[in-house]
């Protein structure tokens, strides 16, 4: 309940502040993004599990978004960084739709 | 590839572990050891409310504030994207008005010139009229005015309409104009020709579409538009001319012009039609260029 209205706030903070990002560093919002939700998934389920953990989940959190970063980072220096993305993304998103099957059948036996 | 005899039989897909890998264990694997230490650990084995295991207050802290910060990063990006699409948006609107206004200043022109040359008619035949010399000066402005095209013309003449041909019943594509083959367009050619045989028909003034033909005025084409005077006409195309009636239809009927003509409508389906008019108003051409002019002072002299 309370990570839900923290997502909430976080995300009205986000469209009302409009906080400036340095140039440098905007191709990689969307990133960071999708790897953050993918450790959120992951850590609902987990909860649903019984198997949730509070440094597990922070820590996951934290090295997904500078893992998915720092990999497209990368493929920007050598000029793949599109690619990179893309490969990101699929691979996240893979595992966001899987861990989300998984809430779903916990949720609803089904 | 070697095998122990015990081991059990290789997975079909085994070559592709690292697809099989990431499809299936979707779950970070540090919750399972994670939970596996502490369930080993602590007599209660792992329960939602263990207090070795769910941390304290601060660590429950840190991951409202991790989500916290996934919220402001995601409104952030959202944000971000919005403000790209409204500044793309936003140019465009402005290129639009842009062009809307500079329109309407164009037709406002227009029309003030229109205006203008109404009141420079009016001065002209006002200062003109007053003496024979002037009215005879004057009316060499008329005729010269009605040959090349800059007044309007009324008078008795024929009226011409070439279409293109009729689409065919299996149009390839019926978004070219109407699905007409280019065989069955009317051509800038066909224009020129019908143009000219008028003209040679003794038409006094002739006009297509509203564009009246002056000596400088072409008849061209730009890809699929037929333009007159550089402007951009659609068929059908009506073309008026003023002059001697039975003439001008003779020349339409049996001449080389109308022979072609007609020649081409059996030939390629183009629609050319012809009617005889008592009473045909055509537009002027606008006023000229000014080309050359002489100075006044050299004219008061001689």
């Amino acid at each position: 309940m309370i990570p839900a209205l923290a997502l909430v706030v976080g995300v009205v903070l986000g469209l009302v502040l409009e906080p400036t990002v340095p140039a440098a560093l905007q191709p990689y919002l969307p990133i960071a993004v999708v790897a953050a939700l993918d450790a959120v998934f992951g850590a609902v389920r987990a909860q649903l599990e019984g198997i949730f953990d509070d440094r597990v989940f922070v820590v996951s959190f934290v090295s997904n978004v500078l893992v998915a970063g720092l990999v497209v980072f990368l493929g920007d220096q050598l000029g793949v960084g599109g690619q990179l993305s893309t490969g990101v993304v699929v691979v996240l998103g893979i595992r966001i739709f899987s861990n989300a099957a998984a809430i779903r059948r916990h949720v609803f036996h089904a | 590839m070697r095998q122990p005899p015990g081991a059990p039989a290789r997975r079909v897909d085994g070559s592709m572990s690292l697809l099989v890998d990431m499809m299936a264990n979707t779950l970070d694997e540090a919750y399972a050891e994670r939970a596996a230490r502490t369930a080993g650990g602590g007599p209660g084995g792992p329960s939602e409310q263990d207090p070795t295991r769910s941390g304290g207050l601060g660590r429950r802290a840190v991951a409202g504030l991790v989500v916290l910060a996934l919220g402001v990063v995601t409104g952030t990006a959202v944000a971000q994207v919005r403000a790209r699409q409204e500044a793309t948006t936003g140019l465009r609107a402005d290129l639009a008005g842009e062009v809307r206004d500079r329109t309407a200043e164009t037709d406002q022109l227009a029309r003030e010139a229109e205006r203008l040359r109404e009141d420079l008619d009016a001065a002209q035949a006002e200062l003109l009229g007053a003496d024979a010399a002037g009215r005879a000066a004057a009316e060499q402005l008329r005729l010269l005015g009605l040959a090349s095209g800059t007044l309007p013309v009324t008078g008795p003449g024929v009226r011409v309409v070439l279409d293109d041909a009729p689409p065919p019943e299996d149009a390839p594509d019926a978004t070219l104009r109407g699905g007409t083959p280019l065989d069955g367009r009317v051509q800038d050619r066909d224009l020129q020709d019908l143009a000219n045989g008028l003209w040679a028909a003794g038409a006094e003034a002739v006009d297509v579409n509203g564009q009246r033909l002056t000596a400088l005025t072409a008849i061209r084409s730009a890809g699929d538009a037929v333009l007159v005077d550089f402007r951009p006409l659609s068929p059908p195309y009506v073309v008026r001319a003023v002059g001697d009636a039975s003439a001008l239809e003779l020349e339409l009927l049996d001449g080389p012009t109308g022979r072609r003509l007609t020649t081409y409508a059996s030939l390629y389906g183009l629609r050319f039609s012809l009617e005889r008019s008592d009473e045909l108003s055509l537009p002027g051409a606008g006023t000229p260029q000014l080309r050359a002019a002489t100075p006044l002072e050299q004219e008061d002299t001689s």
